[in-house]
């Protein structure tokens, strides 16, 4: 028996099988690897479940794109908010009243099937979404879109409730898609007039890539589309694979064997900043880390106890125990990578004094007890909590923390919900501009008022602004909702941590983009 | 025998289907109370109510729990576990292609652990006291203790990270290779059966480190047991009477180890059961895409359908191993039929 299980022969017979493996190792190619967190649970831009965004912004581009600039700081291209270019679209013309909009598509644009874009398919997907009454709707109701008609075959025109800034950046998204209609209606039933079922599960967009094959806890692979309006791209091929422990995605980046990978937190990227088989490209992003409370429960709805916690946070303090001191301080909810973001008119630094002061009028001199509810859907969530917990017992709030499911989280801060009462989340607008931000975060009906913040005078403001053509009388308009709202200290506004992208040296052409998911199209690795 | 045999299991069988219907219920009812709402995920921002409503009613969620319990077990009984919201796909399907790759890292990884653990075990039991005995012991204590976790993250760090002797825990094949056609579902013996060599034998790299993180996580309490088991018979009155009659060790050993195989094979079974729950860390770290990853994001992301699915599996193959189980026991302890 002893010797059956002689050190000597365990040790052989692991050696051979790792060496075995050790052979086995993949050799590069224009293959991108993505270390992903989870594979697509679907590719309907409408109907989006965890990923479905990271994928379909390579299958579904826009009719206008931002425009990049050349950053002095760091001589990188970044994104320029103030620019927009046209994409699928090669030109626009505006009505006088700012409330119609005519575009000429681009022609000779194909999807993989080799149908090419047309009036049709735009016209196709805005009524698809509008349907939908989702993702896409939403935009569409931000915008002001009422109705989208074909001109002629190649020329398309939206008509809009009001005029509207928002417009324009709103059609750099990827919904309302644009879909390759002729393809789409092939699997389109009576129960299912927009093909849903098959959009879910398939891709027929005009976009660089489109799905090969999806293995669902695997990996999903995506191939270059032959037919690509600005030429093929690097990688032609792309393994989209799951890989779900952070750790294991931080070593995959470390040793090269992935080109890209999703959701380091920033230990880890500080970790890779100082790996000289691995750079690290930094931007300012729009993910705002903060902490809500919801001003329609108990006992939020004080106007002092919301006061007192934003003096008792010690921001400093968060930025260097969260966020190893590389997040920027959060003044507004417009972000300030926004042209007309406001960073002077916060008034709650940190002071602990006037924050037992105002715990003291709000009726809780003995101090108060309150949950803050967390989840793992951002990685800084259960760190934030814990910071806040300490720092607020200082002034005697005493914080009982309660970790809930991701899924408990999105569910019961979606609108015809939104129950918690203090909690903890991140909000990018994927349109920058400081009015779709302001409408998206703390507008009544908009889509991430996940704290059910509800101001009619701020929602005026707001309504007024999308409309507002002159942009001074709109840049005054943002400025005072914005006032408004840091008066009315709903959000615990902590940090932007920023964009951090980590890839191998030799990687090129990575620009942020609002929805901070790269292109593949424009990577690459020579 | 044979007929005995059947009626026992079917006695068996019958005692166990209740006790997975409790199961189902008990899960069914803490993942409504407990878990996220699907509506609120499914309906839009621009949603109004009533679609909130329809939507409610379209997934039968506006009825009660017991009538909601009561339509999902009929279905189930016909082989209908619904279908995930996260992939659209039908529970069943998911299920039945994620349970053999899980199942793969398990068998593979129990029987490693069993080959090594049960001989080291039943030595260590014969040589009580000795350095050996010791240093088994504490393999034992030292695999109980690490975590499993940091066990696969250590392993991943010192044979890919460090040594660059395993491939990168990416999931069961390379990425630039093409999977084999399914026969079983295991790529390694799907790729051998079809004369794949190449396949076969990243397939088999990729299944190395897991397996054998399965196996030391399996290894410690199966010694643990054997070892345990074997004193209690070497301790016994036959076996001081076989050696007081002059039998040789060799022959002694043999015996020890038979008569301890009814209440290793036991352990056995409840090690592959209670493994599944810690393959979902296994398989979270090594990226593996089994029923345990699955499982474990459907709970994160609250998807009803899937858990359920999930926990009835789980349920169903405690009843099929213990069923094994017992039928092997039944053929191995006459003995103990009569109590059967």
């Amino acid at each position: 028996m002893s010797r059956l299980f002689s050190l000597r022969k365990v040790c052989t017979a692991g050696a051979l099988c790792l060496t075995l493996a050790a052979a086995a190792l993949p050799a590069g190619a224009a293959t991108l690897v993505v270390a992903a967190t989870k594979t697509p649970g679907g590719f309907d831009g409408d109907a989006l479940k965890p990923n479905t965004q990271n994928v379909v912004v390579q299958v579904y581009e826009g009719l206008t794109k931002y425009g990049y600039k050349k950053d002095p700081k760091t001589g990188r291209m970044v994104l320029d908010p103030g620019t927009i270019l046209p994409h699928l679209a090669t030109k626009w013309t505006i009505s006088p009243d700012g409330k119609t909009y005519t575009f000429e598509l681009r022609k000779g644009v194909k999807s993989p099937f080799g149908n090419e874009l047309t009036s049709a398919d735009v016209v196709w997907g805005w009524e698809k979404s509008q349907a939908q009454k989702r993702t896409g709707a939403f935009i569409a109701k931000a915008s002001s879109v009422n109705k989208v008609e074909a001109v002629d075959r190649y020329n398309v025109s939206f008509t809009l409730d009001a005029a509207s800034s928002i417009f324009l950046p709103a059609l750099t998204l990827y919904t309302p898609s644009l879909y390759d209609s002729t393809e789409v209606k092939k699997y389109v039933t009576a129960e299912d007039p927009w093909a849903l079922k098959w959009i879910d599960q398939n891709t027929a967009g005009f976009g660089a890539y489109h799905l090969q094959s999806l293995k669902s806890g695997e990996e999903a692979v995506f191939v270059a589309n032959p037919n690509y309006f600005a030429g093929k791209p690097y990688y032609d091929r792309v393994v989209y694979k799951e890989v779900p422990n952070a750790g294991t995605r931080f070593t995959l980046m470390r040793t090269g064997q992935v080109q890209w990978v999703e959701e380091l937190n920033l230990k880890q990227i500080a970790e890779l900043k100082k790996d000289k088989r691995v750079k690290v490209e930094s931007d300012e992003g729009s993910g705002h880390a903060s902490v809500r409370m919801n001003p329609t429960l108990k006992p939020f709805d004080n106007p002092l106890l919301r006061q007192a916690i934003l003096y008792a946070t010690d921001y400093k303090a968060i930025n260097g125990a969260v966020f190893e001191g590389i997040g920027t301080q959060a003044r507004s909810i417009v972000p300030p990578i926004i042209p007309g973001a406001d960073v002077k008119t916060w008034q709650f630094n940190t002071n602990l004094d006037k924050a037992r002061q105002l715990l003291k009028q709000a009726g809780y001199a003995d101090g108060v007890d309150v949950t803050l509810e967390y989840a793992a859907i951002f990685w800084f969530e259960e760190q934030l909590a814990i910071q806040m917990k300490d720092q607020l017992a200082k002034v005697g709030i005493r914080v009982n923390l309660q970790k809930i499911t991701d899924a408990n989280m999105r569910s019961r801060t979606a609108p015809n919900k939104r129950d918690l009462p203090f909690f903890t989340f991140m909000d990018n607008p994927i349109v920058l501009d400081p009015v779709y931000a302001l409408y998206l975060n703390a507008h009544s009906e908009g889509a991430s008022n996940r704290n059910n913040y509800a101001n009619p005078e701020f929602d005026k403001l707001v309504d007024a602004a999308r409309i507002e053509q002159n942009p001074k009388k709109r840049a005054e308009l943002v400025n005072k909702a914005q006032q408004m709202h840091i008066k009315d200290a709903s959000w615990v506004m902590t940090m932007y941590p920023g964009a951090h992208e980590a890839m191998p040296t030799c990687m090129k052409g990575y620009v942020w983009q609002p929805d901070y998911h790269e292109r593949w199209r424009e990577l690459s690795c020579k | 025998m044979w007929v005995q045999l059947f009626r026992f299991l079917l006695r068996r069988l019958a005692v166990s289907l209740p006790l997975v219907v409790g199961v189902v219920f008990v899960t069914f009812m803490l993942v409504r109370i407990g878990g996220g709402d699907p509506v609120a995920l499914l309906a839009g921002p621009t949603a109004s109510a009533q679609e909130h409503a329809e939507i409610r009613k379209g997934l039968g969620l506006d009825q009660s729990l017991v009538t909601q319990f009561g339509i999902y077990i009929s279905k189930a009984a016909q082989g209908d576990l619904g279908q995930s919201w996260l992939s659209s796909k039908q529970v069943s399907d998911e299920i039945a292609k994620r349970a053999l790759v899980t199942l793969e890292l398990l068998l593979w990884g129990v029987a490693i652990g069993a080959l090594v653990g049960i001989p080291l075990g039943a030595r260590a039991a014969a040589r009580r006291g000795s350095t050996f005995d010791q240093v088994v012991r504490a393999l034992s204590l030292a695999g109980f203790s690490i975590p499993t976790y940091w066990l696969g993250l250590i392993a991943i760090l010192t044979f890919f990270y460090a040594l660059n002797l395993s491939p990168a825990p990416m999931g069961r094949l390379d990425a630039t290779l093409i999977t084999p056609e399914r026969i079983t579902g295991s790529y390694f013996i799907d790729a051998l059966l079809r004369g794949q060599w190449e396949v076969a034998r990243s397939a088999l790299s990729h299944l190395l480190l897991p397996v054998m993180t399965v196996a030391v996580v399996a290894c410690a309490p199966i010694m643990k047991h054997t070892r345990a088991i074997a004193s209690e018979i070497v301790d016994s009155e036959f076996i001081r009477f076989a050696r007081s009659s002059g039998l040789g060790e060799r022959r002694i050993r043999s015996m020890v180890l038979r008569n301890s195989m009814v209440p290793v094979l036991t352990f056995l079974g409840t090690e592959i059961v209670g493994l599944l729950g810690t393959s979902s860390l296994i398989e979270l770290i090594f990226s593996w895409g089994g029923i345990g990853q699955w499982g474990l994001q459907s709970i994160l992301n609250g998807d009803f359908a899937a858990i359920q699915g999930y926990v009835l599996f789980a349920a169903l193959l405690s009843v099929v191993v213990f069923i094994i189980i017992d039928a092997a026991n039944y053929l191995l302890e006459p003995r103990g039929r009569e109590r059967m």
